[in-house]
This record gives structure tokens, C-alpha cells and sequence, in this order.
């Protein structure tokens, strides 16, 4: 459904070479499917993500939804194609819970336009789908931070986008929101068939959520492919130098990355 | 343009905010027992031997310069302030600052063997004191001050049959002026110190004290505010509506107004055509360095407003 | 912090259309009885009868005289003022994501005021249009103050961010109020006192030239801000976010920042600075709307507008026949309520 073809990005910097951050990245996402996004810092996921929401352009290659270039498509087309989660959101205001979530039916609205029932009918469903319906009044503020990333993903959902981008979903949560979280978009993945692609650090996340990984390094795709081939102990050392020890752990379903020592 | 009115208009807030500052103490009210008490006030700092007068003697204060000069002291003074003008040997004096920024150190360096200093310059007296040089403190609240500070004045610094006779020809041609217009019908009055050109915003006018408030009661006119007592007042236009004055007297310092620019500022005046002033057309706009010297030149201040309050008398 | 958004009204359970309807009615109403009301009322009795009294010529109608001349312009200025500020404060609070910020955080109402005193200590005499030299160097030095703002926001390559703009706006207005200080020290007693004066802020324009030339500018403002409410809910959350969402940073910030500044001068070169209002104004309007800025920004243009209306009341009532700068009133009421509202936050 999304496909990326030799996108390159670099940021201009004064008086030194251009600072290459991704170098000919390709991969494809088929619809319905939770790709995983992994790389050391400064690998270019979190550029890559923007690039995919439209935020950056790439100097080279494009990125296609369903075959068309999202050069071509509006911002707010764009929008509605594509929804990102961001790894922590603060507002400067006492935004109310259903605020935030109604503020993804933007895309879908006109200028002056406000929302219609329609627009209330897909926020509380978003809601619903997160668990979260009974914060509806509450202020975005003051909810746990487990509560607010349900609540942000709730608005991505109301997006009513074919994909969600997620930067780093879990990445400042505790133990507990992450298994909260991840059990979510699992859910989400499976009765609503939302493709997803997920950037994270948490090795163990993307092998409990991802059914493909791309591995990223230095801006350059080192290896992509189904969770299980790809994610192994000599791809861990080659990304982050670290002996690890990869298993499929029977109790938890799924692979479990154990990370040993450092290699230098 | 901008040169000329702030080297005299400055006076003007000067001894303002002297007369405001010296008399807030004593509340906002002018009747006799300021202008009697105030002869204890002229007391040197320092006391100083009398038989010896003076003879290096710098003037901070325009209006003591000017009445050094008319008390035949003139040859004696050694430096005066920034804004001194008149008479035109005070204006070559070497400039010595004024009520904000005096020049301490030249002062001291001129080896005055007498100061006039204003009564709130407090740091500049400090210094004087230590450094040994008598000190005359100059307060002014209201008109009698004039002369009450002249005579002190005059016998300070060895000249005090002249300094009395000055005095005397200035409350005698004062009497004068009152004389002229007594028993004639007293107007209402609006005294505008200043307000935003071209416009009548921040209208400031007489509050019914001070020396320009006293004159103007010589001259035979009746302050429309008279009853509150204050220096200065900001007026809204509510105010100028409601208290209807009958004549409009505004006040420009310079000197040096053109005709035109007259007319001009008249003319802003024409926005409120239910006030009497406005529409008998009794609006006078006077300009003179003294409405902001209260000094020997008051004189002139109170005939050239009562020349504009009543007129029929100088026929 | 409340633990459910308190509003009046279950606001959080209607659908945004009633809300905008209700808010607009309630404050609407609250704006138009104020300017109706306030010219009506001051330190002398006028008859409303006598005002409109056709057969009383206007040469001698003082009551008539007092109503078009002294409070009409007043009011009116005082609803103009009280609404541009607080609009721009909302603004300036989005665009810097920053509820403590006001129209003069970044320097705008700086620039007004260094152009007053620039007019009032060189004797700058010159006037456009029935419009006097200190509010038209006024207007100018807020759009100087812009300028510079704009374009040290803009000088990077990716376009305004909050924490550039803030910085670059905080400096501007560090910098111009050393070069007021420097005119201020250049200037002579009674260009000082008028200084001082002008800088209390004044309502009481006396004609209704200075209040049509201010328009000017804020139909422009205006214009700016229509397309701005939902565009700062969504910035507000996260710039990325909204970018993500379809929204052109960019060219909103940049909307945001010139109608705010426009706002804010003609504001300032009409009254002089009047303190708080751009602060207190959205704080107050959005506990009782909400956060939503299709809502707090018509909510705090007429909350504004009556807000200063009540304050000029005050202010030329209150020590009748004397009256108190507007800006002081601002302050009084103002600085408690803020202090207020802070501690409700902890």
C-alpha cells in the first residue's frame, strides 16, 4: 500500500558537506500490516517517518500510497491517508480529552467548517476502540501517560487514515503502559486491519507487535523481512554492537531479544 | 525647533515639581501661613558670616539668576544652570546642569563661596556641606515666594536695599495689575499647561494652586478648577465640557511660536463648540519663558494675562 | 489543576456548533450592553433625552457635546483597544505555546512606545489625515519591531519555531526598551512628563479620526485571524502533529505573528500601552469556553472589548472629577487576578 523507492534526505549544514541522513532507503508496506522500523540513534528512522507524513521532502526517490506520490496529494489529502503518534504530545492548553480527539477530523473538514455528528460518531468510536471513553471530559493534562498515549492514538484513529505512523509509541512509557499499548494496536491491527508502521528502540516491542522489520543504519536499509528471519542475534550485533541473545519465548508468543554485553 | 523649547520649558517642570515636592507636606492648601512661614525656609544651610558678601555666587535656578541680576548682584554670579536665558549676560554664564543633573564638579571646581541650590537636591547639598561651601536652599510654592526669596535673597548676599526695592516695585506693579482689572466681573477660566499637539489629549491645566494659579487670580480671572486644589491636573474632555470655561488660556514656553502654528492650535480647540470659551472665540494662546520663571518677570505674566482676560481694562 | 475541564454548561458534552452559538450570544450581549450602557454613565449627569433633543442646536447642547465628544469615542476606542489586545494575546499565547505570553512579549508594543517617544522628545510635528504625529510614529515603531521579529524569526531555513521566535522577540524587546530608556533620558522635563503620561495609556480620544484610522489595521488583524482558530488548537497540541495533520506551519505562524503585531499597534498607537488585558482576558474567557479556539478567540474579542469598556468606567468614575490612567485600573484589577488564576494552576 505505501512504498518508499531510493528515498535519500540530507540536512544542509554551513560550511561542511551536506549531513547524509538517509541514503537510498526502499521498502514497501502491504496493506493491513505492522511493519517495524528499527535502528540505533541517528539512523534516520524518526527522518524517515516525516518523510512518510509529508512533513519532509526528500532530495531524491519518492514515497507512493496505492501507486500515487504523495508530492502530488494535498497536505490535508495526506493527512487523511496517514496519521502519525508521536512519542509524547503536551499541550499548552487545558484541551479536554474528546478536544484532542476531534482535532484529527481536520483533514477531513473544510476551513470553516465545524464537526457535524458524523465527526462525534467516529470520535467516541475512536474512544471506544481505546479503551478510553470514560475520559471523555477529562483534561488531556492530567491523565497518567499511559492514558494520554491511548488518547493520542484515539486521535489518530478519528483520522480515519489507511496507515498509522508510530514514532517510538512506548518509548516513554512504564512497563505497564508499554504492555497496555502494545496489546492495543495489536488489537487494533487485528479487527480493524490498520496498517501500521512502527519506529522503536524496543526490540522487544517490535517483536511482540511487528510482523516485518526493516533494520536501518547510518541511513542505509541493512536488512528487512519477516520479524522472525530478520530479527536475529547477528543483525542485533550489527546494528547496535550488542551480543544479544534472541529467542521465541513460549509464554510471551513471540521472540524475546536479551540484550549480554558490548562488543567493541 | 526641538532645541528651544526644551532648554526653557524644562523650568517650567522644574520649579513645578520644587514648589509640588517642598509643599506636599503641608497638604494642597494656599493661604497665609505658607507665605508667612516661608520666610523661615530661606535659611542657609550653613550659617555663613554676614559681613563678608559674597562674591563668587552660582545659580542653579533660573529665577534666582534673573533676580540676581535685577538686585544689581549680576557681576557677582560665577555660573548658572543650563536654562538660564534672561537677561542675556546670565545665558554666557558657563552652564552649570539644572534640577535633575547638576554638575557637582564644576560647581565645586568654580570655588563658589555661595550655592543656590534647589531644597530637594539633597546629594548636591551633601556635597556642598563637605566640602565646605555655603548653601542657599531656594523652595517656591507659591506667588509671595517671589518676593519673600528675593529679599532673603538680597540680604544674603549684601544687597539687600536693593534686593528690597526690587521686591517692592514688583508687588507694587502686581497691586497694579490687580487694580486694573478689580471689580470687574471674574471669568471662568481654563489654564492649559500643556497637552498632545494638534489634538486635545493629555490636557494638562491648573488645579487652583501654585504661583500661576495665584497670578492668574491677580490678573482677575477665576480658576475653573480652582477648587481642587491641586498643581496640575489632567483633564478629559468630560472635565473641559462639564466646568464650561469661559476663557481658554493655553501656555507655550519657547518663545518663539509662529502665527500660524497659532491659528493651528486654536483651531483644535473647535471640537468642543459648547464650551463659552470657544464660542465667543476667547481662546488666548500665550507663549513666553515667563509663565515658567517665577521670577522678577512675573510681572509680565500677570499683564499679559490680564490683558487677555480683560481686555476692555487696557483700552 | 481540575481534574475534569470545568465549564459552564456541560460545554464539553455539546457539539462544538452550540457551544460557538451560545458563546458568541452570551459575550455578544455582554459587549453590546456595555457600549451601550458605559456612554450613558460618568462623573456628570447627562439626560439621554437632552443628547438626542433635535431642537437644542449642537453648538449648545453640552449633554449632546459630552455623549459624541467626551464618552462615545471613549467607548468606542475602549471596545476597539480592549478587543485587539486580547485577541492578540490569544494569539501570541498559541503561537508561542506559552499561556504567560502577552502582545508585549515579543517586542511589538515596545516598538509603539519608542516611536511615541521618539515623536514626543523630538518634537516631531507632522500629521496625515487628521491623524497627529505620536500615534502615526507610534504605529510605525510597532511595525519596525515586526519587521526585525519577522525576520530573525524567518532567517532559518525551516521557518518560524516557537522557541526561535520567543527568543528572537524577547531580545527585540530588551533592546528597544534600552533605546526608550536612552530617548527618555535625552528628553527634557515637560517632553518627559508628556512621555510618562502617554505611557499610563489614555482612552478619552475626543474624536473619532484617530479610532477610523486604527480600523485600518484591524480589518487586516481581523482578516488574519478568521483563518486562525482551528489551525492553533492543532499547533498548540504539537507542531509536528499539526503539520501531520495537514497543516501549513509555516504560513500560520506567519499569519499569526504579523495579525497579532498588527493588532497590537494599532492598539497601542490609539491608547498607549494598556496593561493585562492581552494576559487576563484569554485566561478568563477560556475557563469558562474552554480551550478551544474557535471559541476563546470571538469569546476574548468581545470579552475584550467589554472588559475595557468596564475598566474606562472605573477609571473616570471612581476619583470623579479627577480620573485615573486606564493602565492603572488594567493593573489593579488585573495583577490580582493573575495571581489568581497562577495559583488555581498549582
Amino acid at each position: 500500500m505505501l512504498a518508499a523507492a531510493d528515498v535519500s534526505f540530507a540536512y544542509a549544514r554551513r560550511g561542511a558537506p551536506d549531513h547524509r541522513v538517509l541514503d537510498a532507503v526502499s521498502l514497501t508496506v502491504r496493506r493491513g500490516s505492522v511493519v517495524g522500523l528499527l535502528g540505533p540513534n541517528g539512523s534516520g528512522k524518526t527522518t524517515f517517518l516525516r518523510i512518510l507524513a509529508g512533513v519532509l521532502t526528500p532530495q531524491s526517490g519518492q514515497v507512493t500510497i496505492d501507486g500515487r506520490p504523495i508530492a502530488d496529494m494535498g497536505r490535508r489529502e495526506l493527512a487523511r491517508r496517514v496519521a502519525v503518534v508521536p512519542q509524547e504530545t503536551h499541550s499548552a492548553f487545558d484541551f479536554s480529552v474528546m478536544d484532542m480527539v476531534l482535532m484529527g477530523r481536520y483533514p477531513h473538514l473544510g476551513t470553516f467548517e465545524l464537526e457535524g455528528p458524523d465527526d462525534q460518531a467516529i470520535a467516541r468510536d475512536a474512544l471506544a476502540a481505546t479503551g478510553t471513553s470514560a475520559l471523555a471530559a477529562r483534561a488531556f493534562a492530567t491523565l497518567s501517560g499511559g492514558e494520554k498515549q491511548r488518547v493520542v492514538i484515539a486521535g489518530a484513529l478519528a483520522q480515519a487514515s489507511d496507515a498509522l505512523l508510530l514514532d517510538e509509541p512506548t518509548a516513554a512509557l512504564d512497563l505497564g503502559y508499554q504492555l497496555e499499548i502494545t496489546a492495543l494496536l495489536r488489537r487494533l491491527n487485528q479487527e480493524r486491519g490498520t496498517t501500521m508502521i512502527v519506529s522503536t528502540h524496543d526490540l522487544n516491542l517490535a517483536a511482540a507487535l511487528c510482523e516485518e522489520v526493516v533494520l536501518l543504519k547510518q541511513g542505509r536499509v541493512v536488512a528487512q523481512g519477516g520479524t522472525e528471519a530478520t530479527l536475529t542475534a547477528e543483525h542485533v550485533k550489527l546494528l547496535y554492537e550488542v551480543d544479544a541473545d534472541v529467542q521465541f519465548h513460549p509464554l510471551a508468543g513471540h521472540l524475546t531479544v536479551v540484550p549480554l554485553a558490548r562488543t567493541r | 525647533m526641538a532645541a528651544v523649547p526644551k532648554n526653557v520649558a524644562a523650568i517650567a517642570v522644574a520649579v513645578l515639581i520644587a514648589a509640588f515636592t517642598a509643599g506636599s507636606p503641608e497638604g494642597l492648601r494656599y493661604d497665609d501661613t505658607l507665605a508667612r512661614r516661608s520666610a523661615l525656609v530661606a535659611q542657609p544651610f550653613r550659617a555663613a558670616p554676614t559681613d563678608v558678601p559674597p562674591r563668587r555666587i552660582i545659580s542653579l535656578i533660573p529665577a534666582t539668576t534673573e533676580m540676581l541680576f535685577a538686585m544689581g548682584a549680576g557681576d557677582r554670579v560665577a555660573g548658572a544652570s543650563n536654562y538660564d536665558r534672561y537677561p542675556p549676560e546670565a545665558a554666557r554664564l558657563p552652564k552649570l546642569g539644572g534640577l535633575l543633573d547638576p554638575d557637582i564638579e564644576r560647581v565645586i571646581a568654580l570655588k563658589p563661596d555661595l550655592v543656590i541650590v534647589y531644597d530637594t537636591q539633597v546629594d548636591l547639598k551633601k556635597q556642598l556641606e563637605r566640602a565646605r561651601i555655603p548653601i542657599f536652599p531656594y523652595v517656591h510654592r507659591g506667588l509671595a515666594d517671589i518676593t519673600q526669596t528675593m529679599r532673603a535673597l538680597g540680604a544674603r548676599v549684601g544687597a539687600k536695599a536693593a534686593a528690597d526695592a526690587a521686591a517692592t516695585r514688583i508687588e507694587q506693579q502686581l497691586a497694579a495689575v490687580g487694580a486694573r482689572v478689580a471689580g470687574r466681573a471674574r471669568p471662568k477660566t481654563l489654564l492649559v499647561f500643556g497637552r498632545e499637539q494638534g489634538t486635545l489629549r493629555h490636557v494638562n491645566a491648573s488645579g487652583g494652586y501654585g504661583f500661576l494659579h495665584d497670578v492668574l487670580e491677580i490678573a482677575g480671572g477665576a480658576d475653573v478648577l480652582g477648587d481642587l486644589r491641586k498643581q496640575s491636573v489632567d483633564m478629559s474632555t468630560e472635565m473641559i465640557l462639564t466646568r464650561a470655561p469661559e476663557v481658554i488660556i493655553e501656555l507655550h514656553y519657547s518663545g518663539e511660536m509662529k502665527p500660524e502654528a497659532f491659528e493651528a492650535e486654536r483651531r483644535v480647540w473647535d471640537a468642543m463648540p459648547s464650551v463659552p470659551a470657544v464660542k465667543t472665540g476667547r481662546i488666548y494662546l500665550l507663549d513666553g519663558q515667563e509663565f515658567v520663571v517665577p521670577g522678577p518677570r512675573i510681572v509680565v505674566a500677570a499683564e499679559r494675562f490680564a490683558r487677555a482676560l480683560h481686555p476692555e481694562a487696557f483700552r | 489543576m481540575p481534574a475534569r475541564v470545568e465549564a459552564i454548561g456541560g460545554v464539553n458534552r455539546r457539539p462544538v456548533r452550540q457551544r460557538l452559538l451560545w458563546t458568541v450570544a452570551g459575550f455578544g450581549t455582554l459587549a453590546l450592553a456595555a457600549c451601550l450602557l458605559a456612554p450613558l454613565v460618568g462623573s456628570t449627569r447627562i439626560s439621554l433625552a437632552a443628547v438626542f433633543d433635535r431642537s437644542i442646536p449642537y453648538g449648545e447642547n453640552i449633554d449632546a457635546q459630552i455623549f459624541f465628544v467626551a464618552r462615545l469615542p471613549r467607548v468606542l476606542a475602549a471596545a476597539l483597544v480592549g478587543s485587539a489586545l486580547a485577541l492578540a494575546g490569544v494569539v501570541f499565547q498559541a503561537l508561542l505555546r506559552n499561556p504567560l505570553a502577552s502582545p508585549d512579549t515579543l517586542g511589538v508594543s515596545a516598538g509603539a512606545a519608542l516611536g511615541a517617544m521618539m515623536a514626543i522628545t523630538f518634537g516631531l510635528d507632522f500629521s496625515l489625515l487628521g491623524i497627529s504625529a505620536v500615534p502615526l510614529a507610534s504605529f510605525a515603531g510597532s511595525m519596525g519591531a515586526l519587521a526585525i521579529v519577522y525576520g530573525l524569526s524567518t532567517a532559518r531555513r525551516r521557518g518560524t519555531s516557537a522557541v526561535v521566535l520567543l527568543l528572537g522577540g524577547v531580545t527585540v524587546h530588551a533592546l528597544l526598551s534600552a533605546v526608550i530608556a536612552f530617548v527618555q533620558y535625552l528628553a527634557d522635563f515637560t517632553q518627559t512628563f508628556r512621555n510618562v503620561r502617554w505611557l499610563m495609556g489614555s482612552l478619552d480620544v475626543a474624536s473619532y479620526a484617530p479610532i477610523v484610522a486604527a480600523l485600518v489595521p484591524l480589518f487586516v488583524a481581523w482578516a488574519g485571524f478568521a483563518t486562525l482558530p482551528r489551525v492553533l488548537d492543532l499547533i498548540s497540541v504539537g507542531s509536528e502533529s499539526a503539520a501531520a495533520r495537514g497543516v501549513n506551519i509555516e504560513r500560520t505562524e506567519r499569519v499569526a505573528l504579523v495579525s497579532a503585531s498588527l493588532a497590537t499597534g494599532a492598539a497601542v498607537s490609539l491608547a498607549g500601552p494598556v496593561s493585562f488585558v492581552g494576559i487576563i482576558v484569554p485566561h478568563l474567557v477560556r475557563l469558562i469556553v474552554g480551550a478551544d479556539h474557535r471559541l476563546v478567540l470571538p469569546a476574548s474579542a468581545l470579552f475584550g472589548g467589554a472588559f475595557l469598556i468596564g475598566c474606562d468606567l472605573v477609571a473616570r468614575t471612581i476619583v470623579a472629577p479627577l480620573e485615573l490612567p486606564v493602565g492603572i485600573v488594567t493593573a489593579i484589577i488585573g495583577g490580582p487576578v493573575f495571581l489568581w488564576l497562577l495559583f488555581r494552576r498549582m
